[in-house]
C-alpha cells in the first residue's frame, strides 16, 4: 500500500497546525509566572527538613512471592494524623468509596517517603517541608496548627494549593500538594477499593479468546467515531 | 588462581554457549536436538519462573505500589532479578559526553524473562540498507535466506498476529501464526484516526500464546488474558527461554548448565583456534577452565563484545583483524507520545487486559516518500499502541481536590492514549564499545566503555514522529500531554531501549567484517555467534525475532560442521 503525497502532506498540515501550547492546565508545571496571590500572607518555605537516616532498600534480588518492605518510617504520630486528615480531604469519601485517609493511604504516603531511593528522597523533602510549611501559615493565620483549623480554615489551604497559576511565594507549596495529591492517587487507586470506584475491571484469568469490547462499549465507540467523523476501522469488523 | 573444572568437566562436552538468552537458548536447543553435548554458561544465577514468578499480587501488595526503582527499574514484581542498569560491582564507562545505558540481565534465560514480545520479521530492505540508501552496509544474506527460518521459529515459539501487506513487511506463510487478539477500543479509535490521515495499523506480530502448545516436557499454555507478561508466564504464554527451550534442550540429556560463571575470555590454542572458556565462579570467585570443539558465544551484544576483546593477544582482542569489533553500535530510537482523549472519557468498562501488551501497531509506511527524497531521515520508525483502563497519568489530572478529584480520575480512567516510537538507529563513528583500559569488574575483567552519539538521521526521524503521532491525536481532538521540547530532550538515551546491535557485524568480507553470515568469525572457524552484536544494520523491528531465527540457522550450520568432523 501506498499513498499520494496529498495524503501525507494533508496529516502533516494537520500536525504543524497543531499548537503545543494547546495544552492543558492538567499537563502545566508550576509556574514561576505571577499567578493571582493567595487572600493571605504566604509564609516562607521552611529552609530545610530533619535529615534522612541511613536505609536499605529492597536490594536487586527480593523474594517476590513474599513482598516487604525494608526501610523504617518517617512520620511522627502528628505528621501521620495531618496526613490523613490531607488523605481525607484530597480524595473525601463520597457513595462509591471511602475517604483516602480513612482507607489508610497515609501510610503508604509514610512509606512512600521513607524510601531510600532517589525519586522518594526528592518527595521526602518537599512533603516534610510542606507539612511543616501548612502548620507554620496555619499558625500565622489562626493561631494552631493545621489539624487544628476549621474545615473551612483547611479547605481556604487547600484551595490556596491548587491553583490554576500560583504567585510565585506558592510555586513550593503548590508543587508540594501536587505531588502528594499525586501520590495520594496512586496509593488510593492502587487499592481495591479505588480500582472498584474507576469501575476497573480486569486481573481476572479469562480463558479462551479474547473477547474484546463489550456490545456497550462498541456502541459508545460507534458514536465515538460518528461525532468524529471517522470511518470504523475494517479490524474491527473482523 | 586457575582451578580445574568442578565435577562435571570429566564428562566432554562438544560445544560451550556463553549465555542462555534467545540466542543461548535456541542454540542449546538446536544442537542438543542434534546430538551434540552442550555446556551452556551462565552468568546470572539460576531462575525458576515456577518457583519464583508472582503473577498474580495486585502492585499494592509489593513496596511503593510496585513502582520501579533503581534496585528494580521496572517494578517490583519484573522478572528480571538480581540485574538491570547496574550490577554489583561490575560497572561500565562512557567516554565523555557520552549517554550510555547497558541493560545486564543476570539470570538463567537473560532477557527473554522481561521483554516486549513484538516480533516484527525484517524485510527486504533491512538486509540491504546500503544498497538502498547508501548508508551503512548490506548483510552478506537477503530476506530469502532467512524466511525459511523466521518460519520455523514462529512455529517453535509461538508467535500470535495478522498479514500486514505492507511494503517492506513480509507476511508469515500460512501455519506460522497463531490469530490475534480482537484490538480494544483505544487502538480501534487510533487505527480509524490513523488510516484516516492515511497512516496504516494492523495487527502486530507477538510472541505470547493465542492457542495451547503441547509438548511432552515443556507444554505451554494459551494466554488467559490476564497478569503482566513483564513479571514472567507460569503458564508458558510468553515465550522465554526457561519455560520452553532450556527445559527441551534440558531433557535430551545433552545439556549441562552451569549458572553464576562470568566468562572472561575465550582460551585460545596452537592452531589458533578456540580451546574453550575461562569463566569465574561469582559465588566463589575462583576461575576454572573449560574445553570443547568449539565456542558459541551468546552472551548479548555488549558481553560477547567484551569477551572477544579481552581475549587473544593483549590489546588486540579475538577475531578482530578487521578491526571491527565493538564498533558499528546500534540502539532502537525511543520516544513516547501520549494524549488526552476527551471522547474516551467516562467510556463503559470492560476488561481490556487482553494478552498483555499491545494488540495493534502502526508500522512504518512511508518508504515511497523515502525513496523520492520527501523525508529528512533515512529508514523507518512504527509506533507501539497503548491506552487501557487503570490510574489516569497525572498529566492528565486536574489541579483540583475534594470531590471533583474523585470523579476526574473516573473520568480520566481509560481515555489517555499513547504512542511509543521505536526507531532505526544508522551506525556511526562516534558509536562504538571499547575496553577500559584502566577499570576492571570484581572479577578482575576489563569493562567495557561506550560512546554513543545519535546523527540527525535519528534526531530528524524522532521529530517525524512526533508530528506524526500528534496529528493522530489532533485528529481525535486529544489534549497532548507530551512536554514542548526540542526532539534531542525527548529520545530516550543510547541503550535504554536494549536493543544493542552491530557490535561484531556479519559481512561478506573479512576485512570489514567480524563474522559470517553464520556468525563464524573470520579469524577464528571454532567461535560462533549468535546474538545482537552479529547484526550488520538495526532496523526499527524489534530485534529478538531475528536473532532467535540466525542462531537457528547458525546452530544448523555449526551441528552439520561438527558432524562432518570439521572443527576434530
Amino acid at each position: 500500500m501506498t499513498f499520494t503525497r496529498r495524503t501525507t502532506l494533508q496529516w502533516f498540515a494537520t500536525a504543524t497546525a497543531l499548537s503545543l501550547a494547546n495544552r492543558g492546565v492538567a499537563a502545566a508545571a508550576v509556574s514561576q509566572a505571577a499567578g493571582a496571590a493567595p487572600p493571605f500572607k504566604v509564609v516562607d518555605w521552611p529552609a530545610s527538613v530533619a535529615p534522612m537516616l541511613a536505609a536499605k532498600g529492597y536490594g536487586r534480588d527480593p523474594d517476590l512471592t513474599a513482598p516487604k518492605v525494608p526501610w523504617p518510617l518517617t512520620l511522627t504520630k502528628p505528621q501521620r494524623a495531618t496526613i490523613d486528615m490531607l488523605g481525607d480531604m484530597i480524595l473525601p469519601a463520597d457513595g462509591a468509596s471511602p475517604g483516602a485517609g480513612t482507607l489508610g493511604v497515609g501510610a503508604f504516603i509514610d512509606e512512600w517517603i521513607s524510601a531510600p531511593y532517589s525519586q522518594q528522597q526528592e518527595d521526602r523533602v518537599k512533603i516534610l517541608a510542606g507539612l511543616a510549611w501548612l502548620d507554620a501559615q496555619s499558625r500565622v493565620l489562626h493561631g494552631g496548627d493545621f489539624a487544628a483549623g476549621t474545615a473551612a480554615q483547611r479547605a481556604t489551604l487547600l484551595d490556596a494549593l491548587t491553583v490554576e497559576t500560583p504567585s510565585a511565594a506558592m510555586a513550593q507549596p503548590v508543587a508540594f500538594m501536587d505531588r502528594l495529591r499525586n501520590l495520594f492517587v496512586l496509593g488510593f487507586y492502587s487499592l481495591p477499593e479505588g480500582k472498584a470506584d474507576m469501575g476497573y475491571i480486569g486481573d481476572q484469568p479469562t480463558e479462551g479468546p479474547y473477547p474484546g469490547p463489550t456490545p456497550e462499549a462498541q456502541a459508545h465507540f460507534a458514536a465515538l467515531l460518528a461525532s468524529l467523523k471517522l470511518s470504523m476501522p475494517s479490524s474491527s469488523r473482523a | 588462581m586457575t582451578k580445574a573444572a568442578p565435577k562435571f568437566a570429566d564428562t566432554p562436552v562438544d560445544v560451550i554457549i556463553v549465555g542462555s538468552g534467545a540466542a543461548g537458548g535456541m542454540a542449546a536447543y538446536t544442537l542438543t536436538k542434534a546430538g551434540v553435548r552442550c555446556l551452556i554458561l551462565e552468568a546470572g544465577r539460576d531462575y525458576d519462573p515456577q518457583a519464583e514468578v508472582n503473577m498474580f499480587a495486585p502492585e499494592s501488595d509489593a513496596p511503593l505500589r510496585g513502582t520501579g526503582t533503581a534496585d528494580k527499574p521496572f517494578g517490583y514484581f519484573d522478572a528480571t532479578v538480581d540485574g538491570g542498569w547496574q550490577v554489583e560491582g561490575e560497572p561500565y564507562t562512557m567516554t565523555e559526553g557520552s549517554d550510555f545505558r547497558w541493560w545486564r540481565p543476570r539470570m538463567l534465560g537473560g532477557r527473554t524473562n522481561h521483554w516486549g514480545r513484538h516480533v516484527p520479521r525484517f524485510g527486504a530492505y533491512d538486509f540491504k540498507p546500503f544498497s538502498r540508501d547508501g548508508l551503512g552496509v548490506d548483510w552478506p544474506i537477503g530476506y530469502d535466506d532467512v524466511a525459511p527460518f523466521y518460519d520455523r521459529v514462529e512455529r517453535m515459539i509461538g508467535v500470535n498476529g495478522g498479514p500486514i501487506g505492507l511494503e517492506n513487511h513480509p507476511d508469515s506463510p500460512a501455519g506460522c501464526l497463531m490469530p490475534p487478539p480482537k484490538p480494544r477500543v483505544p487502538e480501534l479509535l487510533i487505527t480509524a484516526a490513523a488510516e484516516s490521515l492515511g497512516i496504516p495499523v494492523r495487527a502486530a506480530h507477538t510472541a505470547v500464546l493465542t492457542r495451547d502448545m503441547p509438548d511432552k516436557v515443556a507444554p505451554r499454555s494459551a494466554c488467559f488474558n490476564a497478569t503482566p507478561c513483564t513479571r514472567g508466564c507460569t503458564i508458558g504464554a510468553m515465550f522465554q527461554t526457561t519455560t520452553s527451550l532450556l527445559p527441551m534442550a534440558k531433557a535430551t540429556g545433552k545439556l549441562r548448565v552451569v549458572t553464576d560463571a562470568m566468562v572472561s575470555r575465550v582460551v585460545t590454542g596452537a592452531r589458533g583456534r578456540a580451546t574453550g572458556v575461562e569463566y569465574v565462579d561469582r559465588k566463589t570467585g575462583q576461575r576454572h577452565q573449560v574445553t570443547a570443539r568449539a565456542v558459541v558465544l551468546a552472551a548479548g551484544t555488549g558481553e560477547t563484545t567484551r569477551l572477544l576483546l579481552n581475549s587473544g593477544e593483549a590489546g588486540r582482542g579475538l577475531a578482530n583483524s578487521s578491526g571491527q569489533l565493538g564498533r558499528n553500535l546500534t540502539d532502537s530510537t525511543g520516544a513516547s507520545f501520549r494524549a488526552f482523549i476527551p471522547g474516551l472519557a467516562g467510556r463503559p468498562r470492560y476488561n481490556e487486559d487482553g494478552i498483555g501488551g499491545q494488540h495493534i501497531y502502526i508500522p512504518f509506511w512511508l518508504y515511497e516518500q523515502q525513496k523520492r527524497g520527501e523525508l529528512d531521515f533515512a529508514r523507518g520508525y512504527h509506533f507501539e499502541i497503548g491506552g487501557r483502563f487503570g490510574i489516569p497519568a497525572e498529566a492528565a489530572l486536574p489541579r483540583v481536590w475534594g470531590k471533583g478529584l474523585k470523579q476526574a480520575v473516573r473520568n480520566a480512567s481509560g481515555a489517555t492514549i499513547n504512542l511509543t516510537l521505536r526507531g532505526e538507529m544508522i551506525p556511526n563513528k562516534d558509536t562504538f564499545c571499547e575496553i577500559d583500559p584502566t577499570v576492571k569488574d570484581k572479577f578482575g575483567i576489563p569493562v567495557l566503555r561506550f560512546a554513543f552519539r545519535w546523527s540527525k538521521h535519528e534526531v530528524n526521524q524522532v521529530a517525524h514522529g512526533r508530528r506524526a503521532a500528534h496529528s493522530v491525536f489532533k485528529r481525535l481532538n486529544g489534549t497532548i500531554l507530551d512536554p514542548d521540547l526540542p526532539p534531542e530532550q525527548i529520545m530516550t538515551a543510547g541503550g535504554e531501549i536494549i536493543h544493542e546491535l552491530g557490535t561484531a557485524r556479519m559481512g561478506a568480507d573479512p576485512k570489514s567484517s567480524v563474522v559470517d553470515s553464520y556468525g563464524q568469525t573470520w579469524d577464528v572457524d571454532n567461535v560462533v555467534l549468535m546474538d545482537g552484536a552479529t547484526f550488520a544494520s538495526g532496523p526499527h523491528k524489534n530485534p529478538t525475532l531475528t536473532i532467535l531465527a540466525l542462531a537457528l540457522r547458525a546452530s544448523e550450520r555449526l551441528a552439520t560442521r561438527l558432524s562432518s568432523g570439521a572443527l576434530a
